[in-house]
Protein backbone atom coordinates (compact mmCIF):
# COMPACT_ATOMS: atom_id res chain seq x y z
CA UNK A 1 0.00 0.00 0.00
CA UNK A 2 1.09 3.37 -0.63
CA UNK A 3 2.17 5.43 1.59
CA UNK A 4 0.57 8.73 1.35
CA UNK A 5 2.60 11.99 1.21
CA UNK A 6 1.81 14.72 3.34
CA UNK A 7 3.07 18.27 2.09
CA UNK A 8 4.30 21.03 4.25
CA UNK A 9 4.70 24.56 3.51
CA UNK A 10 7.59 25.00 5.31
CA UNK A 11 10.41 28.11 5.63
CA UNK A 12 13.54 28.28 7.37
CA UNK A 13 13.38 29.75 10.51
CA UNK A 14 9.89 28.40 11.28
CA UNK A 15 9.92 25.84 14.51
CA UNK A 16 7.40 22.56 14.38
CA UNK A 17 6.42 20.15 16.78
CA UNK A 18 6.63 16.40 15.96
CA UNK A 19 5.44 13.74 18.93
CA UNK A 20 6.30 16.64 21.42
CA UNK A 21 9.78 17.26 20.39
CA UNK A 22 10.05 20.45 19.22
CA UNK A 23 12.75 21.22 15.52
CA UNK A 24 13.74 24.21 13.42
CA UNK A 25 13.61 24.56 10.12
CA UNK A 26 17.31 25.10 8.71
CA UNK A 27 19.02 25.13 5.06
CA UNK A 28 20.25 21.73 4.40
CA UNK A 29 23.80 22.80 2.66
CA UNK A 30 22.35 21.47 -1.13
CA UNK A 31 19.59 23.92 -1.39
CA UNK A 32 16.69 22.31 0.29
CA UNK A 33 15.27 22.20 4.20
CA UNK A 34 15.88 20.02 6.75
CA UNK A 35 14.96 19.72 10.32
CA UNK A 36 16.87 19.65 13.70
CA UNK A 37 16.79 20.58 17.28
CA UNK A 38 16.73 24.33 17.78
CA UNK A 39 19.47 26.20 18.93
CA UNK A 40 18.23 29.30 20.82
CA UNK A 41 20.08 32.25 20.12
CA UNK A 42 22.45 33.77 22.66
CA UNK A 43 20.63 37.09 22.44
CA UNK A 44 17.14 35.62 23.88
CA UNK A 45 19.25 33.34 26.79
CA UNK A 46 21.24 36.80 27.74
CA UNK A 47 18.33 38.35 28.24
CA UNK A 48 16.41 36.31 30.82
CA UNK A 49 19.86 35.83 32.11
CA UNK A 50 20.64 39.67 32.40
CA UNK A 51 23.66 39.04 30.63
CA UNK A 52 25.53 40.92 27.73
CA UNK A 53 28.24 40.12 25.44
CA UNK A 54 31.31 41.98 26.55
CA UNK A 55 32.62 44.48 24.98
CA UNK A 56 35.44 44.44 22.00
CA UNK A 57 37.70 46.07 24.73
CA UNK A 58 37.44 43.89 26.77
CA UNK A 59 37.85 40.82 24.87
CA UNK A 60 41.24 42.34 23.41
CA UNK A 61 42.55 42.72 26.65
CA UNK A 62 41.54 39.25 28.10
CA UNK A 63 42.21 37.09 24.76
CA UNK A 64 44.38 39.45 22.69
CA UNK A 65 47.32 37.36 23.28
CA UNK A 66 45.77 34.20 22.29
CA UNK A 67 46.85 32.23 19.15
CA UNK A 68 44.54 31.64 16.31
CA UNK A 69 44.28 28.56 14.07
CA UNK A 70 42.52 29.87 11.06
CA UNK A 71 40.07 26.89 11.12
CA UNK A 72 36.82 28.60 12.79
CA UNK B 1 18.06 27.33 35.91
CA UNK B 2 21.26 26.13 36.89
CA UNK B 3 24.71 27.59 35.89
CA UNK B 4 27.87 25.86 37.15
CA UNK B 5 30.38 28.24 37.12
CA UNK B 6 33.88 27.20 37.27
CA UNK B 7 37.48 28.67 37.43
CA UNK B 8 39.42 29.14 33.74
CA UNK B 9 43.15 27.74 33.95
CA UNK B 10 44.18 29.72 30.86
CA UNK B 11 46.82 31.92 32.17
CA UNK B 12 45.58 35.20 32.23
CA UNK B 13 47.51 38.52 31.56
CA UNK B 14 48.76 38.75 34.70
CA UNK B 15 51.40 42.02 33.57
CA UNK B 16 48.25 43.86 33.19
CA UNK B 17 46.63 42.63 36.20
CA UNK B 18 43.47 41.41 34.56
CA UNK B 19 41.28 39.64 37.13
CA UNK B 20 41.04 36.35 36.30
CA UNK B 21 37.62 35.06 34.15
CA UNK B 22 35.30 31.94 34.85
CA UNK B 23 34.16 29.80 32.68
CA UNK B 24 29.73 29.24 32.73
CA UNK B 25 28.03 26.14 31.28
CA UNK B 26 24.34 26.99 31.59
CA UNK B 27 21.53 24.13 30.99
CA UNK B 28 20.21 25.72 27.89
CA UNK B 29 22.89 25.69 25.89
CA UNK B 30 24.39 22.44 27.48
CA UNK B 31 21.09 20.58 26.53
CA UNK B 32 20.85 22.07 23.10
CA UNK B 33 24.36 21.23 22.14
CA UNK B 34 25.46 17.99 24.18
CA UNK B 35 22.43 16.73 25.41
CA UNK B 36 21.11 16.56 21.68
CA UNK B 37 23.45 13.67 21.07
CA UNK B 38 23.17 10.01 21.91
CA UNK B 39 24.32 9.02 24.99
CA UNK B 40 26.72 6.92 23.94
CA UNK B 41 28.09 8.55 21.04
CA UNK B 42 32.03 9.34 20.97
CA UNK B 43 31.30 12.92 20.78
CA UNK B 44 28.64 12.96 24.08
CA UNK B 45 30.86 11.21 26.19
CA UNK B 46 34.07 13.43 25.33
CA UNK B 47 32.09 16.38 25.65
CA UNK B 48 30.82 15.47 29.16
CA UNK B 49 34.92 14.34 30.09
CA UNK B 50 36.02 17.43 28.91
CA UNK B 51 33.39 19.50 31.11
CA UNK B 52 33.94 17.51 34.13
CA UNK B 53 38.05 17.80 33.61
CA UNK B 54 37.22 21.81 33.57
CA UNK B 55 35.09 21.57 36.22
CA UNK B 56 37.80 19.40 38.32
CA UNK B 57 40.12 22.10 37.70
CA UNK B 58 42.55 19.61 36.45
CA UNK B 59 42.60 20.97 32.96
CA UNK B 60 44.57 23.73 31.39
CA UNK B 61 42.80 24.83 29.12
CA UNK B 62 44.70 25.48 25.13
CA UNK B 63 42.28 28.29 24.20
CA UNK B 64 42.61 30.07 20.89
CA UNK B 65 40.74 33.13 19.30
CA UNK B 66 37.42 32.49 16.88
CA UNK B 67 37.55 33.67 13.54
CA UNK B 68 36.15 36.74 13.70
CA UNK B 69 34.93 37.24 9.64
CA UNK B 70 36.37 33.77 8.32
CA UNK B 71 35.50 34.14 4.45
CA UNK B 72 35.79 30.41 3.49
CA UNK B 73 32.80 29.12 6.01
CA UNK B 74 31.20 32.55 6.32
CA UNK B 75 31.21 31.88 10.38
CA UNK B 76 31.63 35.53 12.32
CA UNK B 77 32.84 34.21 15.89
CA UNK B 78 33.30 38.34 16.86
CA UNK B 79 34.10 37.99 20.99
CA UNK B 80 34.90 34.02 21.10
CA UNK B 81 37.09 32.03 21.60
CA UNK B 82 37.80 27.75 21.61
CA UNK B 83 38.65 24.77 23.00
CA UNK B 84 39.86 21.73 21.16
CA UNK B 85 37.99 18.40 23.00
CA UNK B 86 39.62 16.13 24.04
CA UNK B 87 41.17 18.56 26.00
CA UNK B 88 44.81 19.27 25.44
CA UNK B 89 44.90 17.45 22.45
CA UNK B 90 45.52 19.21 18.98
CA UNK B 91 45.24 17.33 15.51
CA UNK B 92 41.84 16.90 14.24
CA UNK B 93 42.01 13.00 14.63
CA UNK B 94 43.30 13.42 18.38
CA UNK B 95 40.50 16.28 18.70
CA UNK B 96 37.54 15.96 16.37
CA UNK B 97 35.44 18.07 18.44
CA UNK B 98 35.25 21.76 20.06
CA UNK B 99 33.91 23.82 22.88
CA UNK B 100 32.85 27.72 21.85
CA UNK B 101 32.49 30.27 24.60
CA UNK B 102 31.87 33.55 24.12
CA UNK B 103 33.15 36.46 26.69
CA UNK B 104 29.92 37.49 28.47
CA UNK B 105 29.50 40.58 31.06
CA UNK B 106 27.21 39.12 33.88
CA UNK B 107 25.12 41.17 35.65
CA UNK B 108 27.18 42.21 38.03
CA UNK B 109 29.63 43.44 35.56
CA UNK B 110 32.35 40.52 35.95
CA UNK B 111 33.34 38.89 32.99
CA UNK B 112 32.63 35.05 31.75
CA UNK B 113 33.62 32.76 29.35
CA UNK B 114 29.80 31.30 28.29
CA UNK B 115 29.83 28.44 26.54
CA UNK B 116 27.82 28.41 23.58
CA UNK B 117 28.50 25.65 20.77
CA UNK B 118 29.79 22.21 21.12
CA UNK B 119 30.01 19.81 17.94
CA UNK B 120 32.58 18.27 15.23
CA UNK B 121 35.76 20.83 13.70
CA UNK B 122 35.66 18.89 10.71
CA UNK B 123 32.76 16.13 10.24
CA UNK B 124 33.24 13.65 7.83
CA UNK B 125 29.67 13.65 6.61
CA UNK B 126 28.80 17.06 4.90
CA UNK B 127 25.65 17.76 5.80
CA UNK B 128 26.94 17.48 9.60
CA UNK B 129 27.09 21.29 10.81
CA UNK B 130 30.65 22.06 12.57
CA UNK B 131 31.19 23.36 15.47
CA UNK B 132 31.82 27.31 14.12
CA UNK B 133 28.80 26.87 12.17
CA UNK B 134 26.40 25.96 15.55
CA UNK B 135 28.62 29.11 16.95
CA UNK B 136 27.29 31.33 14.44
CA UNK B 137 23.91 30.09 14.30
CA UNK B 138 23.46 30.50 17.98
CA UNK B 139 25.08 34.19 17.83
CA UNK B 140 23.36 35.30 14.90
CA UNK B 141 19.80 33.22 14.42
CA UNK B 142 21.04 31.44 11.19
CA UNK B 143 23.46 29.94 9.57
CA UNK B 144 25.65 31.37 7.72
CA UNK B 145 25.34 31.53 3.63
Amino acid sequence: MAIAVRKLDLHVGELVEIEGRRYEVVPDKTGGLTIEPPITPISELYEKRGMKPASAEDFERIAGDLPADGEG
Amino acid sequence: MVALIVPLRVPPPERRNLPPVSIRFDREEWEEEVERLDERSEARIQALRARREIEGGKAALDLQKCEADDEASGTRLVGCVKSYVPLGKQGASEAPFGFVFQLAQNPDGSLVWNFIAFGERHPDNPATRTVYERAHKRLHGRYPE
